[in-house]
């Protein structure tokens, strides 16, 4: 740089870049050790992941990876004979039902437990044992229950319903939602509550000296609180369940049934079953990007910013 | 991994056969004092306690022998296996002796990774005449290029209820499958069922494929063909779905049983037969109602349909079940590997595994000796009637498309009898996948 600019200029303006080149650069010096880890932790792994999927990587060129056939984009083209799109549907529209449910479940029981009264502590508490309970214990137990001849089917045939299988077939579309409903709404109840609990008294107050009756109050004056804590909450449940692993697999199985069979479990299925290393790579990678381009748009035209929401009282 | 997964115990039990590495390798003329032998063995959740003082036992054993110590390794599923095989692959380092399912031999010979077991090696570890030959079958694809060294075996028979088959005047188990379909019919009435099946068992259903396909002759794959498409293979699927969908002689709660579930319906004594179980069952079994009212039989050999054997048909009453050792070809300590392998497989200690976890030994004069003991004698001749399955790198393909089969099927299966056009469409989606496979496998 230096040497480009003319002579005469030169030591005044590289005191000057230099000066602000240092103050600029210091955080970024900061930053050195997060990002170290960064690239170790995800950019490596991504990196080889996408050179995984280029590659005819399965048990048998395993051993000498480095040596497998490099292949292109074939393992891409094979994903979608291998019925990755319909793998794909069922996430994202499992994953979308299942946000969508959450939300009112959420905010109501955070509505509920804002105001004090006795045994709000309990309540509280009591909100959030499904989502501190281990995903495979979730799984387990729903599975016990939902059995053709379980406590659901038993209780069930008492009001002379036929329950019919939960764990096979068409139904199992929506026992996974069932299923991820009961484990995720506290997740949105959690961020609702702390959205709420950032509206100030004030505002409260001013409500009260104005006259406004409960609902118009909750649907003009607090829920527009919750707008910003509560999309970036159905941006990360919708992630959080595309990406669910656990409790499809405990649930169902594998192979699991058509109806069930999410991307997480083709890509395990693929990887871990069929050993394709290669063809599950790509896979993922693709999963990864259709997933990443509406988040996106998404995020782009909703300009998600919680801080500006919260500042705008 | 290979066989069925029985119950979460049955399963680890299995995976638990792992095997323990290290050996002295006085042979090799070091001794092995200082050195450290890595064995990797699946985790025994049934006999958690007993399954440490027997590792610390063999420990002792094998520091006693060699001067070498071992240390053991334990994984808890099938897939922590695989992901530990495939990073000591890949990186050319990890445990020295593996333990693995028989039904991944062939996945695990086809990455080059392992010893093959010359003379040399073979007499190292007592001689292969020291085996039950069945057990050899899944060892390699040919004599001349075996690298699974027969640990325990865990044949598959079948459980019956002796009160109930004597109330309904059935004299001897059946032999053929139209004869245990029948005996089912028989059995069944009121809250009493003919067969205990575990239909959404992710292991199950592909053995029950498999045998009756064999013994009619189809053994599914023949050189680089897959062969799903076939009369065979339909009449065995139409067979094991049928007992619930059309003879409905199982509980239809079955449709969602696994294993295990399947044990503890059979253990409350009010089902005939227990299709598909192994000997790593019999705590459970005791443990129930049926206590004392039960035995082994061997599964039937004469396929669906027909009242013999056909000339090309194999008696295969089981698919070869247990667990082989591996033994990695970049260990640095090969000959006290072999040293272990020896220690394992020798008489006593497969009589005393076989005490302890009920994994019968693959130790052929250690077998003969349990033949003596009449509860024991049906499981001791379906080890020795075991029939490998195919030994090809796509076999975990196949056989994970054959279960497809069964767990796409399962919502029809309450409906009443299954629709056979069907049936036949995905068993050409399984045949796609198997060829398909097959055609990958080098």
């Amino acid at each position: 740089m230096a040497t480009l600019a003319p002579p005469e200029q030169k030591t005044p303006t590289e005191r000057v870049r230099r000066k602000g080149v240092t103050e600029q650069q210091r955080p970024l010096w900061l930053l050195t050790p997060g990002g170290a880890l960064m690239t170790v932790v995800i950019v490596l792994p991504l990196i080889l992941a996408l050179w995984i999927s280029m590659i005819d990587l399965d048990q048998y060129t395993l051993r000498r990876w480095v040596e497998a056939p490099f292949i292109g984009l074939d393992n891409y083209v094979e994903s979608f004979s291998s019925g990755l799109l319909n793998s794909i549907w069922i996430s994202v529209s499992f994953a979308v039902i299942s946000t969508i449910a959450t939300v009112p479940i959420g905010i109501a029981a955070a509505l509920v437990t804002q105001n004090k009264y006795r045994g709000r502590g309990l309540v509280r508490a009591v909100f959030l044992i499904p989502y501190v309970l281990p995903s495979f214990v979730v799984a387990s137990v729903w599975r016990t229950m939902l059995q053709p001849d379980g406590i659901v089917n038993a209780w069930l045939a008492k009001v002379g319903i036929d329950g019919g299988l939960w764990l096979s077939g068409p139904t199992s579309y929506w026992t996974l939602i069932l299923v991820e409903i009961w484990a995720a709404w506290p997740f949105i109840y959690l961020m609702s509550l702390a959205a709420l609990q950032s509206v100030d008294h004030e505002v409260h107050e001013a409500s009260a000296v104005d006259g406004a009756p409960w609902w118009p109050k909750l649907r003009r004056v607090i829920l527009p609180y919750l707008r910003g804590p509560v999309l970036l909450a159905c941006l990360l449940a919708t992630l959080n369940h595309i990406n669910n692993f656990t409790l499809p697999f405990v649930l169902f199985g594998a192979p699991a049934p058509e109806d069930v069979n999410v991307m997480p479990m083709i890509v395990y299925v693929t990887s871990f079953q069929s050993l394709r290393f290669g063809l599950s790579a790509a896979m993922a990678v693709l999963s990864l990007v259709l997933i990443a381009i509406p988040l996106f748009i998404y995020l782009r035209a909703v300009r998600l910013d919680v801080h500006e929401e919260g500042g705008r009282k | 991994m290979n066989a069925k997964r029985l119950t979460a115990l049955a399963a680890v039990t299995a995976l638990a056969l792992g095997v323990a590495a290290c050996g002295g390798d006085d042979e090799g003329g070091e001794g092995g004092a200082g050195k450290t032998l890595n064995v990797l063995i699946g985790a025994n959740t049934q006999y958690p306690d007993e399954f440490q003082a027997w590792q610390k036992d063999i420990s002792a054993k094998f520091k006693a022998a060699t001067g070498a110590e071992v240390k053991f390794e334990t994984f808890a599923s099938a897939n922590d296996e695989l992901t530990k095989i495939q990073t000591s692959v890949v990186s050319g380092s990890g445990p020295d002796v593996y333990a693995v399912g028989t039904t991944f031999t062939p996945t695990a010979y086809s990455t080059g990774a392992f010893v093959k077991m010359g003379d040399e090696e073979w007499q190292k570890i007592g001689g292969k005449e020291k085996f039950n030959p069945a057990t050899l079958g899944i060892s390699g694809p040919d004599e001349q290029n075996q690298v699974g060294i027969p640990w325990v075996s865990r044949p598959f028979v079948m459980a019956y209820n002796t009160d109930l088959l004597k109330a309904a005047g059935i004299e001897k188990p059946a032999t053929t499958w139209d004869e245990l379909t029948a005996h089912a019919k028989q059995l069944t009435k009121g809250d009493q069922y003919g067969l205990a099946i575990a239909y959404k068992d992710n292991f199950d259903p592909w053995k029950f494929v498999w045998g009756m396909s064999t013994q009619a002759g189809n053994p599914l794959v023949d050189g680089k063909t897959a062969k799903l498409q076939d009369p065979a293979v339909q009449k065995a699927y139409q067979t094991y779905f049928g007992w619930l969908a059309s003879d409905k002689v199982v509980d239809p709660a079955a449709v969602g049983w696994t294993n295990p579930q399947a044990v503890a319906a059979f253990a409350k004594g009010k089902t005939g037969y227990f299709l598909l179980t192994t000997t790593t069952a019999t705590n459970s079994l005791d443990q129930g109602a049926v206590k004392g009212k039960w035995k082994f039989a061997l599964l039937p050999t004469v396929p669906p349909g027909a009242t013999s054997r056909p000339a090309n048909g194999v008696e295969a009453a089981s698919i070869l079940s247990g667990d082989n050792l591996l033994i990695a070809d970049y260990s640095k300590n090969k000959d006290l590997a072999l040293e272990y392998v020896k220690l394992v497989t020798d008489q006593d200690a497969q009589l005393d595994y076989y005490k302890k976890f009920g994994n019968l030994p693959a130790n052929a004069a250690a077998l003969q000796t349990l033949a003596s003991d009449p509860q024991l004698e049906p499981v001791t001749e379906a080890a020795k009637k075991s029939v490998a399955t195919p030994f090809t790198g796509a076999w975990a393909d196949i056989q994970l498309a054959l279960t497809n089969v069964a767990v796409q099927t399962l919502p029809e299966l309450t409906k009443g009898p299954i629709n056979t056009g069907q049936l036949d469409s995905r068993i050409a989606d399984a045949q796609k996948a198997a060829q398909s496979s097959l055609d990958r496998a080098k």
